[in-house]
């Protein structure tokens, strides 16, 4: 119950309160529902009318009903939300539909969209292990200056996360002057990064490089 | 995003290592102040100093007005300066060093671009570049208003962007210098960031 009751504020908006068109969504459920428990479904369908009345659910009756059909359309219910369908009640089979893709859970589709951009990005160009502390050089190509590519080399300063936007900062003393860069891994500007040797540090960020001398920001 | 502007905020001065990051963000979040361990780097705005990096006489200018910008101007832009220290004319070396004619003096009133700041520029590429000072290229010399003087000054601005009075420029350059058609500057660069 508890772990159906999650999916009530998401189902709810999308529930109109009119009936006629509800007995329309309702067959547009199961109809698009996969195949994850084809007699749970048929069940839930024929057993709601009096399942739904013992329930103690504080929503409508009706939307109580539908949530219980979008909850097995999501392939989520973990059986938890049956249990208010009275189990076993009926047994007739429902031919299910034919085996679909399994649908995307909610909440994870960033996740799945940067993991798909990151593949892209590493069949053109594979990116390699860069962790704080590698000293790295990297070939950038600048739209500006069209000749040839710039090369940036320096110490990774930190490393942050971020799907497709996982950027390193890059610091080196260039002509006395201390500069730091940030670069996105995955862009396709950057059409080397090769990790050219490796310094012992303790620590994620080395911000404690912008106070110390500048011989150990100095790469040739 | 939120994690690269924590990461901006967070200098580790601090001896107590992880509880005052903690508790400095508490602090940061709720005066918005500086007092706290972490330094979030600004604009160039009234009273800030800066360097100056080329050959034109001045050694450092303090910033009075941003051309550019209501909080203040960032790289690449313009700003009006004063100049707070120049160079003397018995520290200069001879040769290429030499200082140009019509140089800065201290107390003039100049107009720079800034060619180094420490408040980090997002590029269009996604990256970001940042220097560890600031750092100005005097482009001219704000006369003092006079009728016929100020018409002219304005029409210099206006038309064209001034060009860099001095003829070497020390340090690296970013290439923002590129879309402020500050050409010269890039010419005479020691090093394109």
């Amino acid at each position: 119950m508890a772990t159906s009751s999650h999916l009530f504020p998401q189902a709810l908006h999308m529930i109109p309160t009119s009936q006629p068109s509800k007995k329309l969504r309702l067959s547009s459920f199961l109809s698009c529902a996969p195949s994850m428990n084809p007699p749970r479904l048929s069940v839930s369908r024929l057993s709601l009318n009096h399942s739904v009345s013992k329930s103690s659910f504080s929503l409508d009756a009706k939307a109580r009903r539908e949530v219980l059909v979008r909850a097995e359309g999501e392939g989520e219910g973990e059986g938890e939300a049956e249990e208010g369908v009275d189990e076993g009640n009926v047994e007739e089979v429902v031919e299910a539909k034919a085996a679909r893709k399994a649908r995307v859970k909610l909440g994870d589709v960033m996740g799945i969209l940067n993991h798909k951009a990151i593949e892209v990005s590493e069949k053109v160009r594979p990116v390699p292990e860069i962790r704080t502390g590698d000293i790295v050089e990297i070939k950038l190509e600048v739209p500006e200056n069209r000749r040839r590519l710039s090369i940036y080399k320096g110490i990774v300063m930190s490393r942050q996360n971020a799907g497709i936007h996982t950027t390193i900062r890059i610091r080196r003393i260039i002509a006395g002057i201390g500069v730091e860069i940030v670069f996105p891994i995955y862009s396709p500007n950057i059409k080397e990064i090769k990790v050219v040797s490796h310094r012992k540090v303790r620590r994620a960020r080395l911000y404690y490089l912008r106070d110390k001398l500048p011989r150990l920001s100095t790469f040739k | 995003m939120a994690a690269a502007l924590a990461s901006r905020l967070t200098k580790g001065r601090s001896l107590l290592g992880g509880l005052t990051n903690a508790f400095s963000g508490l602090m940061s979040s709720s005066n918005g102040s500086i007092l706290s361990q972490q330094q979030q780097r600004t604009f160039i705005q009234m009273g800030t100093t800066l360097k100056v990096v080329d050959n034109s006489g001045g050694k450092e200018v303090m910033c009075i007005q941003s051309l550019r910008g209501k909080k203040g101007a960032r790289l690449g832009d313009i700003v009006i300066g004063s100049v707070k220290e120049a160079a003397q004319k018995k520290d200069v070396k001879k040769g290429k060093d030499d200082i140009q004619k019509g140089k800065v003096k201290k107390g003039n009133v100049v107009y720079g671009v800034v060619v180094r700041a420490a408040m980090q520029k997002g590029r269009v590429d996604g990256s970001q570049v940042r220097f560890d000072d600031n750092a100005i290229v005097i482009l001219g010399i704000k006369e003092k208003k006079k009728d016929e003087n100020g018409k002219e000054k304005k029409k210099k601005h206006a038309g064209g962007f001034h060009q860099p009075l001095g003829t070497r420029v020390f340090g690296p350059v970013p290439h923002e210098m590129r879309l402020k058609k500050q050409l010269k500057i890039l010419s005479l660069a020691q090093h394109l960031v």
